[in-house]
């Protein structure tokens, strides 16, 4: 099938004139060049550090790859609404203190406390918190008609605010939360399966499969549920799908409460991936999510994005920056590559939109 | 070129809806601007691999300065620092943090980021 395709294809070109064969060509270099420059420093740094097409290097970048996910899928339904949201970044934050400050050895942020409560409770109350926020965002884009941008804007620093209080509660005086249970670190970063190379082997830890099952989740989500296609609907004619009697409200509501969730998984994962937490755990996470989404194809056009190109982006964005950085490139310059990256995205995004008018 | 003369009208109207319905462009301005900007990372990536190099930063906490190091490419170890002396304490080796719970061997822990370590002290 997929080769009569491609013959067919291959077929048309031919009978195109030379000016359009021109044509066609700066199309697929230029919808494509975000993709062209990845793999062309993919394999410009496999050519100078060989280690980085390795297995621990490979396996870094998967996990690396798993433990962002959760934050993008939970933005990239924001994005399909022709929103954003920044306040992603300060509920990770926020919900890995919760975690860190619960699930611990110490209790510096309640002394009073003698043992971590169970894990599972701690997870649902985070997931409670993150979609709290969710529906401040939510209530406020739908009902007030308030852009997404000012909204998550003010939520993302009041939820700065309460990570600062609440670090500055019991004895912990805004210190990093360390010192986290045996149980929690071993359920987020224990092995799932090690691989054996000759030199040892490579421990691919847990996250990246309930990375897998939330990505399975919310395909499910976006693709079968009426939810997901009302999402669809209204992200790309607001009017039209309250015309055809889609609840508006009620679905961007949901979008950013699902996504606060996403935030809350996100803020647990890291919580315990890192070892600790802090006032700056989660800072510019919307950032790397967003680009990462607007590189896998979801448009701020609006109504236009699959989850398979979100996890597709926040691949591609992990493998430069974990190839920049065997490159001993400077994180100062990342973050102008970072932009750059940014703006050529949307650029791209915007051209592949006219071109189809 | 002769194409947008033909039908001004319909170039004029806006044509993106979302976060771009104010954004009236024309498909090559875009391609002017994406090829602009894929040159403009290159050179950024460019710059940044032929500047490339990690710092590592001595925080000696109270003991006598130690001279930062720079240049150092992935996997790479440091050159062994000099020991710095403090007055009343005995020095304990480097650690990533303040700390010092975790411990960093110049000699055989390998560089991967810009860093600074810290100087551990034992009281005398």
């Amino acid at each position: 099938m997929a080769e009569n395709k491609l013959k067919a294809k291959e077929q048309a070109f031919k009978e195109l004139s030379s000016k359009d064969k021109t044509k066609k060509i700066t199309d697929l270099l230029l919808n494509n060049a975000m993709y062209i420059i990845i793999v062309l420093a993919v394999i410009y740094i496999s050519i100078k550090v060989p280690a980085f097409l390795k297995l621990p290097s490979i396996v870094n970048v998967i996990s690396l790859t798993a433990a962002k996910l959760p934050i993008a899928l939970g933005i990239g339904g924001c994005i399909v609404l022709t929103g954003t949201d920044i306040s992603a970044g300060r509920v990770v934050g926020l919900t890995a203190c919760i975690s860190a400050s619960l699930l611990t050895t110490t209790f510096k942020v309640f002394p009073d406390m003698t043992s971590a409560p169970p894990i599972i409770v701690v997870l649902l109350l985070i997931i409670v918190a993150g979609g709290l926020v969710g529906l401040v965002n939510g209530f406020s884009v739908a009902k007030f008609k308030l852009h997404p941008f000012i909204v998550t804007l003010s939520t993302q620093l009041i939820v700065y605010g309460i990570i600062l209080m609440y670090l500055m509660r019991g004895t912990n005086n805004g210190q990093t939360l360390s010192g986290l249970t045996d149980g929690y670190r071993n359920l987020v970063t224990g092995t799932l399966f090690s691989i054996p190379t000759a030199t040892g082997s490579v421990a691919v830890p847990r996250y990246v499969l309930y990375s897998i099952i939330l990505v399975v989740l919310m395909w499910v989500i976006w693709n079968k549920t009426t939810f997901g296609k009302n999402m669809f609907a209204v992200g790309s004619n607001e009017e039209a799908a309250n015309v055809s009697g889609v609840n508006v409200s009620k679905t961007i509501i949901m979008v950013f409460v699902l996504a606060g969730m996403m935030y809350a998984i996100t803020g647990f994962l890291d919580g315990a991936r890192i070892a600790s937490a802090n006032a700056n755990t989660g800072l510019n996470y919307e950032c790397d999510a967003i680009a990462a989404c607007v590189i896998g194809g979801v448009s701020f056009v609006g109504g236009i994005g699959r989850i398979s190109g979100i996890v597709v982006g926040v691949l591609l964005l992990q493998i430069i920056f974990t190839g920049l950085n065997f490159l001993a490139v400077d994180a100062n310059m990342l973050y102008i590559i970072k932009g750059l990256i940014i703006l050529i995205a949307c650029a791209i995004d915007m051209r592949k939109y006219l071109v189809k008018k | 070129m002769q194409e947008s003369k033909q039908q001004p009208e319909q170039r004029e109207t806006p044509q993106l809806r979302g976060l771009y319905s104010k954004v009236k462009i024309s498909v090559r301005t875009l391609n002017i601007i994406i090829v602009v900007l894929v040159v403009l990372l290159i050179a950024c990536m460019a710059y940044g691999i032929s500047k490339g190099g990690f710092r590592v930063s001595f925080d000696t906490q109270g003991g006598t300065p130690v001279e930062m190091q720079s240049g150092i490419m992935y996997g790479e170890k440091i050159e062994p620092p000099e020991e710095p002396t403090r007055e009343g304490f005995a020095f304990d080796g480097w650690y990533l943090d303040p700390d010092g719970t975790v411990a960093f061997d110049a000699a055989s822990d390998p560089v991967t980021e810009s860093m600074t370590l810290y100087a551990g002290w034992r009281e005398k």
